[in-house]
C-alpha cells in the first residue's frame, strides 16, 4: 500500500524553479532516502510535503489523503513528521519537555504527554539527559532530541532532514542504529535527506535522486551508484568524459 | 482533578524558591497590620495590579515571545464596562467584572485575528495603533463619559459594600486584590505546564518547528491572546472601583502598556515570577520617584527616562530579566 504519492509536484520561488515535476511514490514501511548535490531541491520538497510551502502544482496524497492544500499543522494530525535541518529545539524547555511538546499533539494531559515523552526517550536511549537543555547535548543527541520530538507526534511516516549532518563516524552509526531502529521495530516508513553517503548507503533501501530540482534517478542503492546521470550531478561531466573515455 | 493537581503543583521550583515566595506571602499577607502609611497602602495595591496585568501579558509577550504593546485597551474596557454598569444601572462589580472579561476577550478575538498575522516589530506597532484607536474613541464616547471620564461617588453607597467594591478603608482593596493576586499566580502555574504552554513555548522559539509538530499557531496566540486579556480586564474592572474615577488618560495610555510590558520583561518574561518581581521594583520606585521628585519643575519626565534605561540594560545584558540571571547563575553552579 502506498503511503505517500507525489505528483508531477512544481514548487516555484519567483523564477526559480526548486522542484520541477517531480513524482514519486513511497510504500509503507519503506526506508527512502533522498539525496542530490546542494541546492538540488532536497529541503524545498519537504517543506512542500510537509505543508509549510503552498505548492505550485502538482498534488501530493498521504495515506490516500489528498494533502496538497493543507496547512502543517493539519499534515502533521494526520501521522507526518518531519525534523529540520538546522538544529531547532525550544530553548527554555528541557529534553523531556521538548519530547512532550510534540506528544501533546495527541494528548491534552500533561501526566500523558510526560508518559509518552519518557518512553520515547528510554527508546532513543536518551533518559539520562531528560533534564539537561537541548543546548547542552553534543550534537549527536540533539538530533536524536529532534527525532524523539518528531516522534512523539506518533507519526506513521517520518521525514528526516540531514540528521547525521556534522556528526563524526561513531556518531553517524549511532544515529543510523536509531533510524534502523525507528524503521525495524517500530515500523514507521521513513524518508532522509542526507549527504552522508555512508549513511545512505547502509540503511535505504531505495533512493531518489535530484538535482536541479528535477528528478534524474529511482531506485535500489546500488543502482544508483552506477548510474552515470548521478555521477554526472555529483561529479561533473568532465569527470564522467574522462572516466568513460578510459574505459572505451 | 488533574488540572488543580496541576496548579498547585510548584514542585520543578527549587525548594528554597518555594521557602521565599512562602515567607514573602505570609508578609504581604500581614503587611497591612503593619500601620502602613496609606501611600504605602495605595502602592501596594498598584503592585498587586500592575503584577496581575503582567502575569496576563506573560502568557502571550513571556511565553508566547510575542511583544504586545497594547495592553491598556483591556485595562480600558475591564474599567469602563465596571463604573459604566454600576453608575447607570447599578450593577455589582462581581457581576459586571465578568461582563468585562467577556467583552475584553471578544474585542481581542476580533483583532487578534489579524494582528496575528505580523510578526516581530510589526506586531508590537499595531498593538499600540489599536490600544491608541480604542482610548480615541473613548474620549469623544459620550455614553462613557468622553474625556472627562466617569466617577463612581462613594457618597451613594454604603462602603463597606462588598457586592458593588466600594470601601472607605484600603484593606479591604489590599486584601481582595491580593486573593485575585494569588488565584493568578495559580493559574499562570498551571498554564505554563499545560499543552498551550508548551505549544507557546515552541512557537516562541521556531514557528515552522512549532507547525511540523501539529501546532495550529495562529489560533495558539490567539487563544493565549484572549487569556491575557482576562486577566487584565479582571484587573481593570478592580481599578474601576478602587480609583473610581477613570479617564482614557489613566487608563488607556500607552504608558500603561509599556509598564505592563516592561515591568514582565525586567523581571523575566516567560518565567512564573517575573512579572510580580518587576511590578515589585517598578511600582513602588514609579510611586516614589513621582513623590520625591515629580512635583519639582523639570523632573516631570524623570520615570520615563528610567524606563528608558532599565530597557536599554535588559535589551543588552540579559533578555529574560532578573529572573534570567537567577537561572543561569544556578545553571552554572549545577553545572560544576
Amino acid at each position: 500500500m502506498k503511503i505517500l504519492e507525489v505528483q508531477h509536484l512544481v514548487k516555484e520561488f519567483g523564477g526559480l524553479r526548486a522542484n520541477d515535476d517531480i513524482s514519486f511514490s513511497l510504500e509503507k514501511e519503506e526506508l527512502t532516502g533522498v539525496i542530490g548535490p546542494n541546492g538540488a531541491g532536497k529541503t524545498t520538497l519537504f517543506n512542500c510535503i510537509a505543508g509549510l510551502h503552498p505548492v505550485t502544482s502538482g498534488r501530493i496524497f498521504f495515506d490516500g489523503r489528498d494533502i496538497t492544500a493543507l496547512k502543517a499543522h493539519e499534515v502533521a494530525r494526520l501521522g507526518l513528521a518531519r525534523t529540520f535541518q538546522v538544529y531547532t529545539a525550544a530553548g527554555d524547555l528541557n529534553v523531556e519537555e521538548n519530547v512532550m511538546v510534540g506528544c501533546f499533539m495527541r494528548t491534552a494531559s500533561r501526566t500523558e504527554a510526560r508518559r509518552r515523552a519518557r518512553r520515547i526517550l528510554a527508546e532513543l536511549n536518551l533518559e539520562e539527559h531528560a533534564d539537561a537543555l537541548v543546548s547542552e547535548l553534543p550534537v549527536a543527541a540533539q538530533k536524536q532530541v529532534t527525532m524523539a520530538t518528531a516522534l512523539g507526534t506518533a507519526p506513521k511516516l517520518l521525514l528526516l532532514d540531514e540528521v547525521a549532518a556534522g556528526l563524526n563516524p561513531s556518531e553517524i552509526d549511532q544515529i543510523m542504529d536509531t533510524i534502523r531502529h525507528l524503521h525495524h521495530d517500530l515500523g514507521i516508513t521513513i524518508v532522509l535527506i542526507e549527504h552522508v553517503m555512508a549513511l545512505v548507503m547502509n540503511v535505504c533501501q531505495r533512493l531518489v535522486v535530484l538535482d536541479y530540482g528535477k528528478k534524474i534517478a529511482d531506485g535500489g542503492p546500488e543502482d544508483i551508484a552506477d548510474n552515470p546521470q548521478v555521477i554526472k550531478a555529483y561529479l561533473g561531466e568532465r569527470y564522467v568524459a574522462e572516466h568513460t573515455g578510459e574505459l572505451s | 482533578m488533574e488540572t488543580l493537581k496541576n496548579a498547585f503543583d510548584f514542585s520543578d521550583f527549587p525548594r528554597s524558591d518555594l521557602v521565599v515566595a512562602g515567607v514573602l506571602a505570609l508578609a504581604l499577607a500581614a503587611f497591612p497590620f503593619l500601620s502602613p502609611s496609606s501611600f504605602a497602602m495605595a502602592t501596594m495595591i498598584q503592585f498587586f495590579m500592575f503584577s496581575i496585568y503582567g502575569m496576563g501579558w506573560n502568557t502571550i509577550g513571556g511565553y508566547g515571545g510575542q511583544v504586545d504593546l497594547g495592553k491598556a485597551q483591556y485595562v480600558g474596557i475591564g474599567a469602563y464596562t465596571t463604573a459604566v454598569m454600576l453608575i447607570r444601572w447599578d450593577i455589582p462589580f462581581w457581576v459586571s467584572m465578568p461582563v468585562g472579561m467577556c467583552l475584553s476577550v471578544m474585542w481581542s478575538f476580533i483583532i487578534g485575528y489579524p494582528l496575528f498575522r505580523l510578526k516581530g516589530h510589526y506586531f508590537a506597532i499595531a498593538t499600540i495603533a489599536t490600544s491608541l484607536v480604542l482610548k480615541d474613541l473613548f474620549e469623544v464616547w459620550d455614553f462613557v463619559g468622553a474625556a472627562r471620564g466617569l466617577e463612581i461617588s462613594p457618597i451613594k453607597y454604603h462602603p463597606p459594600d462588598f457586592l458593588r467594591l466600594i470601601f472607605r478603608d484600603d484593606i479591604y482593596y489590599y486584601y481582595i486584590i491580593f486573593a485575585f493576586f494569588l488565584a493568578g499566580i495559580v493559574y499562570i502555574n498551571w498554564f505554563r505546564k499545560s499543552r498551550l504552554g508548551f505549544q507557546l513555548r515552541s512557537i516562541k522559539d521556531n514557528e515552522e518547528v512549532a507547525r511540523s509538530l501539529g501546532i495550529n499557531v495562529h489560533w495558539a496566540k490567539i487563544k493565549t491572546y484572549a487569556i491575557a486579556t482576562a486577566f487584565v480586564s479582571v484587573a481593570g474592572s478592580f481599578h474601576a472601583c478602587y480609583i473610581k474615577n477613570i479617564e482614557p488618560e489613566d487608563t488607556m495610555s500607552l504608558d500603561i502598556s509599556i509598564l505592563i510590558a516592561l515591568m514582565a520583561m525586567l523581571g523575566g518574561a516567560g518565567s512564573l515570577w517575573g512579572p510580580i518581581i518587576g511590578a515589585g521594583i517598578l511600582i513602588p520606585l514609579k510611586s516614589y520617584l513621582k513623590e520625591w521628585l515629580g512635583a519639582r519643575a523639570g523632573l516631570v519626565g524623570i520615570d520615563l527616562i528610567i524606563y528608558a534605561l532599565i530597557i536599554m540594560v535588559i535589551s543588552a545584558k540579559e533578555p529574560r530579566g532578573i529572573w534570567g540571571i537567577v537561572e543561569r547563575v544556578r545553571r552554572r553552579k549545577r553545572r560544576r
